[in-house]
């Protein structure tokens, strides 16, 4: 022991910039909770602040993109593929996807875009990428609120089961922030993983049934299985089935999607703390 | 050695370096791909600061004192050596963890929490910050609309509000006015006073000598003194052959 380090251990001073082990690591997330979500509304907020319109956009935006499905897909290409309420499914299938879509990308930069906030101030790292996907999440809710108005007009009963649309997508938001983790602190360490990002996001799309029905288009067995596991597949069927009355699920898939949630954010988390000390200015 | 008597901050031969991207200083080699450098800013510094202390870095450009304290604050790892610290350090910079295109308010919400503090306190000092920020109408405004001196003062006052253990302010002061320069300087006598540690990097020497009872120069990363400001800054000025202002009164006898 140093002497100087011997006058630290005598007034009982703490070490800067060590990694805490787990448990006081969570705990620290936890005491600064408070800023993680004044961060998340405040991203959610500033995303749609810079215009005439402002935060009307939060509900706009979605509007508008439901349209453009609609006419591309509905008129435009003019087909069912197979589905009853082909432009329920469709609408549902490229809001939740691109919930997902958005957590990975500013997920995996929730590190390295946030450079300023990291290199001024002192706190668990872990809270970036659960705020970046927190602002995802509150801008997914005026989305899903147009969803609710736009379903029944494709002439669906209202049900008890749009209620289950929450926990599908609190599970999907857990999964997300598990990603975050894991691809925020990747990109931290290998910068140029972040240029595949949009890569990745294409083959997730083509390959999640956003825009069409899995066991409907794909002929072989153990591929259909494959991709209707999927994670984001497993999520689009329960939103699907949760306000589509033509779309069943199982209690299996439920349990795939608790499974991929649980286990997204728990080897995100422990994968994210191990980097906590190197999350430096760059 | 000075401050050794309640330690509030021990750094011990502290090395900090960072990896670059974008760039490299030998420009022949990999200029174009693999341009990733290692900046080694901190080469070997130690001291001890107390409880009660106000100290001054002095140093040129790039000689390690940002660094240093970001360093300190626990957002830079070290790469070798070890800083231990009593109680939550904050580091107020010139681009402090501020989000430009909010209002004043939100930042004001957003840097508190930050700095540690739970929401109830943060709304009960909220008028305090926005008083002594002196931006009026101004807080319901996005940040970006703030001219530099208001930005400043605003980060200031958020910073100095959490009433940190460690406060640590580089250059921010530095685009102040007159007015705000005398409140800052009563606010941070008012932290040294409650037993805080001030640590303050800035380039005007004027605002060392009347801030600060002891201050360290650094050099391309390395200790260079460490001790009484008026004794630092005559040797400071006779090695630089810089000016390093005159003498100037404490502030308590500054007249209003």
């Amino acid at each position: 022991m140093t002497p100087l380090a011997a006058i630290a251990a005598e007034h009982g001073l703490a070490r800067v910039g060590v990694r805490p082990d787990l448990a006081e690591y969570v705990r620290q997330v936890w005491r600064r909770r408070h800023f993680a979500v004044a961060l998340a509304s405040s991203k959610a907020y500033s995303r749609n602040q810079g215009s005439y319109l402002g935060q009307a956009w939060a509900v706009l935006t979605p509007i508008l993109w439901a349209a453009v499905y609609l006419v591309v897909f509905g008129v435009v290409l003019s087909t069912d593929r197979g589905v009853a309420n082909f432009a329920g499914f469709l609408v549902i299938g490229v809001f939740l996807y691109h919930f997902s879509a958005s957590s990975i990308q500013n997920g995996s930069k929730a590190i390295t875009g946030n450079r300023e906030l990291i290199g001024s101030l002192s706190f668990p790292r872990a809270l970036l990428p659960i705020a970046t996907v927190l602002a995802d999440l509150l801008t997914l809710l005026p989305a899903l609120l147009v969803l609710l108005f736009l379903v029944p007009l494709t002439g669906e009963p209202l049900q008890a089961s749009w209620l289950l649309l929450a926990p599908a997508v609190a599970l999907q938001w857990v999964f997300g922030t598990g990603l975050a983790f894991l691809l925020a602190r990747a990109v931290a360490d290998v910068r140029d993983l972040a240029r595949l990002v949009p890569f990745v996001l294409r083959v997730a799309m083509y390959t999640s049934g956003v825009f069409f029905s899995i066991s409907h288009y794909v002929d072989d067995p153990t591929i259909a299985n494959v991709l209707q596991h999927q994670p984001i597949a497993i999520y689009l069927e329960l939103g699907r089935a949760a306000l589509l009355s033509g779309v069943e699920t199982s209690v299996g898939t439920w349990l795939w999607a608790l499974g991929w949630a649980v286990a997204a954010v728990l080897v995100g988390f422990v994968y994210f703390w191990r980097g906590e000390e190197r999350y430096a200015r760059g | 050695m000075p401050g050794a008597e309640r330690p509030s901050l021990v750094v011990d031969d502290v090395h900090v370096q960072y990896v670059t991207y974008g760039g490299r200083r030998n420009a022949r080699l990999r200029k174009h791909v693999g341009a990733v450098d290692v900046v080694k800013a901190v080469r070997g510094v130690s001291f001890v600061a107390s409880h009660g202390e106000s100290i001054g870095l002095i140093g040129h450009n790039g000689s390690g004192k940002s660094t240093l304290l970001r360093a300190i604050a626990g957002a830079l790892p070290v790469s070798q050596g070890a800083i231990w610290a009593d109680g939550d350090a904050a580091l107020l910079g010139v681009n402090a963890a501020l989000m430009r295109d909010l209002s004043g308010d939100r930042n004001i919400q957003l840097g508190g929490l930050a700095l540690g503090l739970t929401p109830a306190q943060v709304a009960e000092r909220y008028d305090e910050v926005v008083d002594f920020a002196g931006i009026g109408d101004f807080v319901h405004l996005p940040m970006r609309t703030y001219s530099s001196g208001m930005s400043a003062r605003l980060r200031f006052a958020i910073s100095s509000a959490a009433r940190p253990d460690i406060l640590m302010i580089d250059e921010a002061l530095a685009t102040g006015d007159a007015d705000f320069k005398q409140r800052s300087q009563a606010r941070i006598d008012e932290l040294v006073e409650h037993s805080a540690t001030v640590l303050l990097v800035s380039h005007s020497m004027s605002t060392i000598r009347s801030m600060c009872d002891r201050v360290l120069w650094l050099d391309h990363g390395r200790l260079v003194a460490d001790g009484p400001t008026a004794e630092v800054l005559e040797e400071y000025s006779e090695r630089t052959g810089l000016p390093t202002a005159r003498p100037t009164r404490r502030p308590q006898e500054v007249a209003p």
